[in-house]
């Protein structure tokens, strides 16, 4: 990727491992002792609808705790409270229902709970110019047509938005990047440029784990597979030895 | 029905194509049309009341504006976030009568500075309080602030009575009336202290990181909390910022009438409201602007003064402030209904 400024240096992660999560909602056991190791490059996760693929990533991103299990991050365990723990860690996420602030421009969204501030007075003032600056040059870098950083993005395509929220994670160079459906809600084109986007990380050295319904599209983009259902991980495959059919037969457990 | 179908095409068209003039420009225009409704009745008065071009015209209109003018701002912060705070009015009446009570007991004769600036510290300690529980009730015990606002509304006016047994305060030192009828270099300290406070919020909303949050809670809460910001904290800041406002006006309101009663405020949170309202603050969260709210202040202070000069009855004031919230509740969403249609309009265009 051309030169992106890189704000927080945190390293590379090689290796982000999941081991024995376990999470209940009420009496739904929505996730049921997963264990699993995603390595740099993609990672995809597929399963039907309900089989606990939001709930990982959302304990991976730090929104929600599991009952029980740990996450270990370059051979370190992480205690992830929140999502701006996780951040700190460098896990990144976007959501599947592209979580923006409507009324905020882009660059105000970019930098939403991490502003630029520049000190006036002794007070601590927002400095928009750098945040614009910041995100220009990063939007630039990106191949994926944003109008003016300035723009509110309730007046952004769905597309747009998600490059806004892709945007964030690029700026501070977040070295592991989550995705759930991150093209659930976008046209063919927008989903191809979003998916091209995602490339880039990859070919940056990103650790990306992403949620997919789209199978033909999901197998050709991984470089390593999950296939949950009910809560657990029933099947990890190598993609360029999968076909669709198998895979689908994991999902719905016809074949194990 | 193809007609009126290519009518709404033209319709959502024009709308798309104004929301793609950018934000700035946008909030420019918005915040013009009620800047346009002010100058037309400055224009209009002007001609109908022979006379009230004066400063002292000047001067009244912007004392007038002052007090509910503190309460609007705080307002238009809680309801940029989303929330409303009912509780404004009740709280300036409660802060005035005991900062007045405070003051008639330890006051002995004097000019008396020391015992108001005592009872200046009471006020806005009482409705940073006010203000703090108001914050605490919706923002940890989670209630909505309509109803948590409502309930300490009538507690606070409750208050106000058991402090003052009921009756208004009066006898107050010389200070008290200096700092409510005097002025420097002609200017009076109302309206340099509103001044002050509407300059300080406008400093908050645009230039610092709490304000931004603002906007960024009432547009969504749940992106604000993912990217870290503690809800719950912000959320007592709020109210406490909107409590202190209140008290710094039920201090201003005893020290201009000389006189603290827990119905000071009474109408003052009607009239803060439709200030918010009319100067292009959206109920739906969000957006809006501290100068709007200064500029639908002072359209609301005009009216009433527009009023008195031409003869008509100051009590239909209120009359034409209920009318005027719901029919600037009614464009805002007039247009935020062509919006959605224009949004929904543009859908198939995925590609752009
Ligand atoms: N906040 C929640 N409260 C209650 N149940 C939940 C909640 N989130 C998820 N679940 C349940 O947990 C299970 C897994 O959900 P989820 O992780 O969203 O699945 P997926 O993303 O694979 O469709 C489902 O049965 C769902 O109903
Ligand atoms: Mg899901």
């Amino acid at each position: 990727m051309p030169d992106v400024v890189v704000v927080s240096p945190i390293g590379d992660v090689d290796r982000l491992e999941v081991r024995d999560l376990s999470k209940s909602y009420g009496g739904v056991r929505a996730l049921h002792r997963v264990s699993t190791v995603f390595r740099r490059g993609f990672n995809g996760i597929v399963g039907d609808n309900g089989a606990g693929k939001s709930t990982l990533m959302r304990i991976i991103s730090g929104d929600i705790q599991p009952d029980t299990g740990q996450l270990i991050l370059n051979g370190k365990e992480l205690h992830l409270r929140s999502t701006a723990d996780a951040r700190r860690a460098g896990i990144e996420s976007l959501y599947q229902d592209l979580a923006l602030a409507d009324t905020l421009d882009v660059a105000g969204n970019m930098f939403l709970g991490r502003e630029i501030t520049r000190n006036f007075l002794g007070l601590r003032l927002l400095d928009k110019r750098a945040m614009v600056r910041a995100a220009e040059r990063t939007v630039a870098s990106v191949n994926i047509q944003i109008p003016e950083v300035s723009r509110m993005v309730r007046t952004l395509s769905g597309g747009q938005r998600q490059a806004v929220a892709l945007a964030r994670a690029i700026y501070f160079n977040a070295p592991v990047i989550l995705l759930d459906e991150p093209t659930a809600a976008l046209g063919p084109k927008e989903t191809a440029a979003v998916l091209g986007l995602v490339e880039q990380l990859r070919a940056n050295g990103k650790l990306i784990i992403m949620v997919s319904h789209n199978i033909p599209q999901i197998l050709d983009i991984a470089d390593h597979l999950i296939v949950m259902r009910s809560g657990r991980i029933v099947k990890e495959v190598d993609p360029q030895s999968t076909s669709q059919e198998e895979l689908l037969g994991f999902m719905v457990g016809s074949r194990t | 029905m193809e007609g009126s179908r290519s009518l709404a095409n033209l319709v959502s068209r024009w709308v798309v194509a104004s929301t793609r003039l950018g934000p700035r420009l946008q909030s420019a225009l918005l915040r013009m049309s009620s800047l346009a409704v002010l100058i037309g009745l400055i224009i209009f008065f002007g001609f109908t009341a022979p006379g009230w071009y004066s400063t002292t015209t000047l001067f009244n209109i912007l004392t007038a504006t002052s007090l509910f003018l503190l309460l609007a701002l705080g307002e238009t912060f809680v309801i940029i976030s989303s929330g409303i705070d009912l509780s404004v009015g009740s709280m300036e009446g409660m802060a005035g009568v005991a900062s007045a009570v405070l003051i008639v007991h330890i006051y002995h004769g004097g000019f008396g500075i020391g015992v108001v600036a005592a009872g200046a510290a009471a006020a806005l300690v009482i409705g940073l309080l006010g203000g703090a529980i108001n914050g605490i009730v919706v923002g940890y015990l989670g209630l909505n602030s309509l109803i948590a606002t409502l309930a300490t509304y009538g507690a606070y006016l409750g208050f106000a009575d058991i402090i003052s047994n009921g009756f208004p305060v009066g006898n107050l030192p010389p200070a008290m009336a200096t700092l409510g009828n005097g002025s420097v270099i002609g200017i009076p300290f109302l309206v340099l202290i509103a001044a002050a406070a509407s300059l300080f919020c406008a400093g908050l909303a645009s230039h610092t990181r709490w304000g931004r949050y603002v906007f960024a809670i009432g547009a969504n809460r749940e992106a604000v909390r993912r990217a870290g910001v503690n809800l719950r904290r912000h959320t007592v800041l709020l109210f406490t910022l909107s409590g202190g406002l209140a008290g710094l006006a039920g201090l201003l309101s005893t020290a201009k009438f000389l006189s603290a009663s827990s119905q000071a405020g009474s109408t003052d949170l009607l009239i803060a409201i439709a200030a918010v309202v009319i100067g292009g603050t959206p109920l739906t969260g969000g957006e809006g602007t501290i100068w709007g709210t200064v500029v639908g202040a002072l359209i609301i202070t005009i009216i009433e003064n527009g009023f008195v000069e031409m003869g008509v009855s100051g009590f239909w004031q209120l009359v034409v402030v209920g009318i005027i919230i719901v029919v600037a509740v009614y464009v805002d969403e007039y247009q935020r209904k062509l919006r959605i249609a224009a949004a929904s309009a543009s859908q198939p265009r995925v590609d752009e």
